[in-house]
């Protein structure tokens, strides 16, 4: 595994422009970064990364699978019970799940270890299946990158796919895809998804998650009084179930996606789960609940993670790493929980993850993300990558 | 291959906007537009009853029947809506509008259900009923339209061309009584950090 720097492709912003891609540059930074790649071979990428993260996606259902039976285990998710017969339902009814991404540290030697499971809101989609795709096309028809040069990401592919699969299990709805205004990239990516669902000839809507509506019978609606039968929501269910709608929810008959299961699997509590359940793991790091911290012995430094949290916000160190600089955020209030400290392989000053996809349980490509600071955040630069 | 192997960048342009028409549904007739023509348009025969389906189609009195219920069930799922029977009436003509029961809202009868040869293949398609529109001011008058009010053609004719759209169940149309429900918890944490947050995915 590589770092290579590479030209740039001229007026790359035009392309961008003519794609829709908007959001490449934010608050004045780069967040699209094609000044280098990421270069890895084929053993790398199959044997380091495909094949756990369909490993760890499997365990991560065998977690869903014994929590949701266990009131004491529901519990430690801090999610409200309310919903709990909500989000059992999902899992018992075997409601589809579209895609996630699990975040890893791996610098091309040894195992990938998992950071944490996105699997209910993960963004950076379109960047990933489409953009920089394009990218290496570009870059080959240019003559820049040799021709038989590669690219772990058949997720366009495979999302479109997908959207088939659902089309046949839910039949003759049309799906609405939300997110919250106000968010070029969150729109971004609900539009590039529901290209895709469009491609798989699903018809589709979109309403913005503060415009969903309510009738007298609880069903909720979009903005022109369609009752609303089938959703994607790029809003954390965790946000939801806190909601003034979150009674209805169970009630009305929505399939939604992610689906609520999921709600399980994006939360931090399923890393102590892991480590529980499959102990010694060589893609997992020792993971504890606060009240179990006596179980981290020999550990001299932990991460400190809310159980919700997005893009890294609220992290901290605690043991011999508290020097580095805890991040920001407005997450914690449920509580925390703790992970052995693994420091993501430096290449030159960039500190560099790896967010592995998933298309329902199959391994479907790779992003990258890199930034001057060791915790990843919502602003770090994304870079494209190549199998040679 | 470890990529997609083919990504058709035509579709993938954004230069022009993706859903340029907005299409209204039950009341707001007045901004509807003719629905555009493609080459995949179907043949439909407008029938205004059992009778009439047996004699003019290929159907047997049997599928008729079923047809005409489907119809039945589909006007009274997704059919235009209104609160008075004025305003039903100013739409679709005088004694031409009903309120179902257990319902204090006004519908208009349909004059007819669509027969065609892309529903016996049954395939997510459905026999929809078709209104005939009676507004004097709307240039559209004795216009024939579905259920979420796009237009077929000029009422009396025999057979129309349509997009196989019009033959897909319409979705379920109603009140919505409150908005708001949701976005709460993430209005108030992006007052963090100045709302310099991308968004509320991860």
């Amino acid at each position: 595994m590589f770092r290579i720097p590479i030209a740039e492709r001229p007026q790359w912003q035009k392309r961008a422009e003519e794609f829709g891609f908007e959001f490449h540059t934010m608050h004045g930074e780069k967040y699209w970064d094609e000044s280098a790649y990421y270069q890895f071979t084929l053993e790398q990428i199959e044997k380091g990364i495909e094949a756990p993260t369909e490993d760890i996606h499997q365990m991560c259902l065998a977690v869903v699978d014994k929590v949701i039976k266990d009131d004491e285990l529901m519990r430690r998710f801090c999610l409200p019970e309310a919903q709990w017969d909500f989000i059992r339902q999902s899992w018992l009814n075997g409601d589809p799940s579209l895609y996630s991404r699990l975040d890893f540290a791996y610098s091309g030697k040894g195992d990938a270890k998992l950071y944490e499971n996105n699997a209910d809101t993960p963004t950076s989609v379109y960047e990933t299946g489409f953009w920089q795709w394009l990218w290496l096309q570009d870059n080959v028809d240019a003559g820049v990158l040799l021709p038989h040069s590669d690219q772990f990401n058949c997720l366009q592919e495979k999302l479109v796919n997908r959207f088939k699969e659902i089309k046949y299990l839910t039949p003759d709805r049309v799906l609405h895809f939300s997110c919250c205004k106000d968010t070029p990239e969150d729109r971004g990516t609900v539009q590039y998804l529901e290209d895709c669902a469009n491609e798989a000839e699903i018809e589709t809507d979109f309403v913005y998650i503060d415009d969903i509506g309510r009738d007298a019978e609880g069903s909720f609606t979009d903005t022109k009084d369609q009752v609303i039968s089938s959703m994607f929501k790029l809003y954390p269910w965790e946000f939801m179930f806190q909601e003034a709608f979150s009674s209805q929810l169970g009630k009305n008959n929505i399939r939604w996606l992610e689906p609520p299961w999921k709600s399980l699997l994006s939360n931090k509590a399923l890393l102590p789960m892991l480590w529980k359940m499959f102990p010694n793991h060589p893609n997992l790091l020792p993971a504890f609940f606060e009240d179990e911290l006596h179980l981290a012995t020999g550990i001299d430094s932990l991460v400190k993670k809310p159980i919700f949290s997005r893009e890294g916000s609220n992290i901290s160190f605690v043991g011999k790493d508290t020097h580095i600089e805890a991040s920001s955020g407005p997450y914690g209030e449920e509580g925390f929980i703790y992970q052995a400290t693994y420091m993501l392989p430096k290449f030159g000053n960039n500190y560099t993850l790896i967010g592995s996809w998933l298309v329902d349980d199959q391994a479907a490509g790779i992003s990258i993300r890199e930034d001057s600071n060791p915790i990843t955040q919502d602003m770090s630069r994304y870079l494209p990558h190549v199998i040679v | 291959m470890k990529r997609s192997r083919y990504i058709d960048l035509d579709k993938m342009r954004k230069a022009k906007p993706k859903h340029p028409l907005f299409r209204p549904l039950t009341l707001a007739v007045a901004s509807i537009t003719l629905a555009a023509c493609g080459q995949n348009e179907e043949e439909v025969k407008i029938v205004s009853s059992v009778e009439d389906c047996t004699a003019n189609t290929t159907l047997t009195t049997e599928q008729c029947e079923v047809a005409y219920k489907q119809a039945v069930a589909e006007a009274v799922r997704t059919g235009p809506r209104y609160t008075s029977q004025r305003q039903c009436e100013e739409d679709f003509g005088y004694d031409q509008c009903v309120s179902p029961r257990s319902s204090s809202t006004f519908m208009p009868m349909f004059t007819g259900f669509m027969i065609g040869n892309l529903l016996s293949s049954n395939r997510g398609y459905g026999y929809n009923p078709v209104y005939q529109y009676r507004n004097s001011n709307s240039s559209s008058r004795n216009s024939l339209m579905t259920a979420d009010g796009s237009i077929i053609g000029r009422a009396g004719q025999r057979s129309y061309k349509v997009s196989p759209n019009e033959l897909k169940p319409k979705p379920r149309v109603t009140r919505t009584v409150s908005r708001g429900g949701f976005g709460a918890v993430a209005s108030a944490k992006s007052s963090w950090g100045g709302g310099k947050s991308k968004g509320w995915g991860g």
